[in-house]
């Protein structure tokens, strides 16, 4: 069978036509690795096994256990309220914040500094801090998700600002266009693209904060999870809670796609980069 | 009319020190309804001739002045084309045409009807829903084109608007521009460094020279108009190749100066 081209694809039977839709969709090798890593876990538990390393099989009987036992969706709420409100706290202050530094001098020379110092510090040695300042509710959960997250969507925003073309800016001035007309009209939909793909980072780094804190600070929600089926050496029940955190942080980077194709379609995705410029030409 | 007397502009160069005049002493009329080309090579200040006179830059010292105004920035009298067209990717070929209009807060329908019109005059009907993105170089400057023209501007200032352009793409716009220009004949300054499109295009040719950027000389184009009908047979004209010539001349003895006083300059 060697039907690589379209026209000689229709002359193909039904089913034949369905194989090659399958073998041509990217879904397709995703589901065949992770049979390989499937099948390779499998393996592994069977000949290391015992108590520590639970296999793929118990692992998937257990996720779907889980996701019918309503202290997984508990958890899940109560994790998920830190982790929404710091994110949104995080996109509100931080893309103003952002994109004024990428436009004016005085802003930039106020804070580049302790951005730069943010960016390099490890955040969760900031938790003992914030435990000895806030206590340990859901404030301080906030608090951490907040830390997180906006320093990657401020120095998204302000890249965003600085990487506008500035003869576009140029040309607006040279048709009379004020400050504000500039912002409206130039500065912020050029800067679009790279606030969105901002948001979507600080999405993944809200996740990763959101079980970080509750990990190693306040043992609730998600990460109390973890910590207690690791008390009770429950492995499978462990991983099972992993793989939901994984399919949570999927869900999300996948919608702030979506979002992002929508709020920005003139930007080049990097599905469209891949496939040359077949958009072009559409 | 525009009066240019005594322009000066110097940039400084780099950490403040060498600082390069890039206009000196620079003066110069602009008729009514002339076409005049700016020819000079690359840091002769013909670019920064043209910011200065559409407002984006401000100079040391002299005066411009349109009409007996003089210039204190960007004006409605003025509109630009670009050398890299400068068009707002994520708007479509009627928004950008249309976006002169929009600044300056002409209405939705006006300015519609208004960049439909010029789409068609510069050929592109039938691309208003088009994204930059999906045109060509010489289509992209169309809308460019179209864009300057819509505001109704009484000057048109042109920064190399060919200049990033294929042979053919870039001929094919020159003749575009001789037939728009010949119907509505509004003031244009032009900046090229190709002799040919200076003298094809012009009714003078102002020939400049690099640091310091100043007028070496300016040479009149008594060739007849309209040109744009029979483009070919202008440019294989004896008239027309007795000034590029002489033009090419001229340049390549600056040129030669250039490197003299480069050497003088590595010597001392």
């Amino acid at each position: 069978m060697s039907g690589g081209q379209p026209a000689s694809a229709a002359r193909h039977s039904l089913p034949a036509r369905v194989w090659r839709a399958v073998v041509d969709s990217d879904n397709f090798y995703r589901l065949l690795t992770l049979l390989i890593i499937g099948v390779a876990w499998q393996l592994l538990a069977i000949n290391a096994g015992g108590l520590l390393i639970p296999s793929f099989t118990d692992t998937v009987i257990a996720l779907v256990e889980l996701l019918f036992d309503p202290v997984l969706w508990e958890a899940l709420l109560i994790s998920n309220q830190a982790m929404i409100i710091g994110f949104a706290i995080s996109v509100v202050i931080g893309i103003p914040l952002g994109l004024a530094m990428g436009r004016f001098r005085a802003a930039e020379q106020f804070s580049d500094v302790y951005l730069n110092i943010l960016l390099v510090t490890p955040i969760s040695t900031l938790i003992p801090l914030l435990v000895m300042s806030v206590g340990i509710g859901l404030a301080a959960r906030i608090i951490l998700v907040v830390f997180f997250t906006f320093i990657m969507i401020i120095v998204n925003s302000r890249a965003g600002v600085r990487q506008v073309d500035p003869s576009l800016i140029e040309m607006g001035r040279s048709f009379g266009a004020s400050e504000r007309q500039l912002w409206q009209r130039i500065i912020l939909p050029g800067a679009m693209p790279a606030v969105m793909a901002g948001i979507r980072i600080g999405l993944s780094r809200a996740v990763q904060g959101m079980v970080i804190v509750e990990l190693l600070m306040v043992s609730v929600g998600i990460g109390g999870l973890i910590l207690r089926y690791r008390g009770f050496f429950q492995a499978d029940k462990l991983y099972a809670v992993i793989v939901v955190i994984v399919i949570e942080a999927l869900i999300l980077i996948s919608l702030a796609r979506w979002v992002e194709r929508r709020v920005v379609p003139w930007a080049p995705s990097t599905s469209k980069r891949a496939s040359g410029n077949r958009g072009a030409t559409r | 009319m525009i009066e240019i007397t005594g322009l000066c502009k110097a940039f400084a160069g780099r950490r403040g020190i060498g600082e390069v005049q890039a206009i000196q002493d620079l003066s110069l009329t602009v008729h009514d309804h002339e076409f005049l080309t700016i020819l000079g090579p690359s840091g002769c200040g013909k670019t920064t001739l043209l910011r200065a006179l559409a407002g984006l830059v401000d100079w040391d010292e002299g005066e411009i002045s349109i009409d007996g105004k003089p210039v204190r920035g960007p004006g409605p009298e003025r509109s630009m084309v670009f050398q890299n067209f400068a068009l707002l990717p994520w708007a479509t070929v009627l928004n950008n045409v249309a976006f002169g209009l929009e600044l300056r807060g002409v209405g939705k329908k006006e300015r519609e009807e208004k960049a439909a019109h010029l789409i068609q005059t510069v050929g592109l009907s039938g691309f208003e829903k088009r994204l930059p993105g999906e045109l060509s170089g010489g289509m992209q400057q169309r809308v460019g084109l179209a864009r300057a023209l819509a505001v109704e501007p009484e000057v048109l200032l042109m920064d190399e608007p060919f200049g990033a352009l294929d042979e053919q793409t870039r001929r094919l716009l020159q003749e575009e521009l001789l037939r728009i220009w010949e119907a509505n004949r509004i003031t244009v300054i032009f900046i090229t460094h190709s002799m040919e499109e200076a003298v094809l295009l012009g009714d003078r040719v102002v020939l400049m020279s690099a640091r310091p950027g100043k007028i070496q000389e300016i040479v009149p184009v008594p060739l007849a108009r309209p040109r744009s009908a029979d483009v070919d047979r202008v440019s294989q004209s004896e008239e027309f190749v007795a000034i590029t010539s002489h033009l090419w001349t001229r340049l390549r003895d600056m040129q030669h100066e250039l490197q003299h006083r480069g050497v003088e300059a590595v010597a001392s």
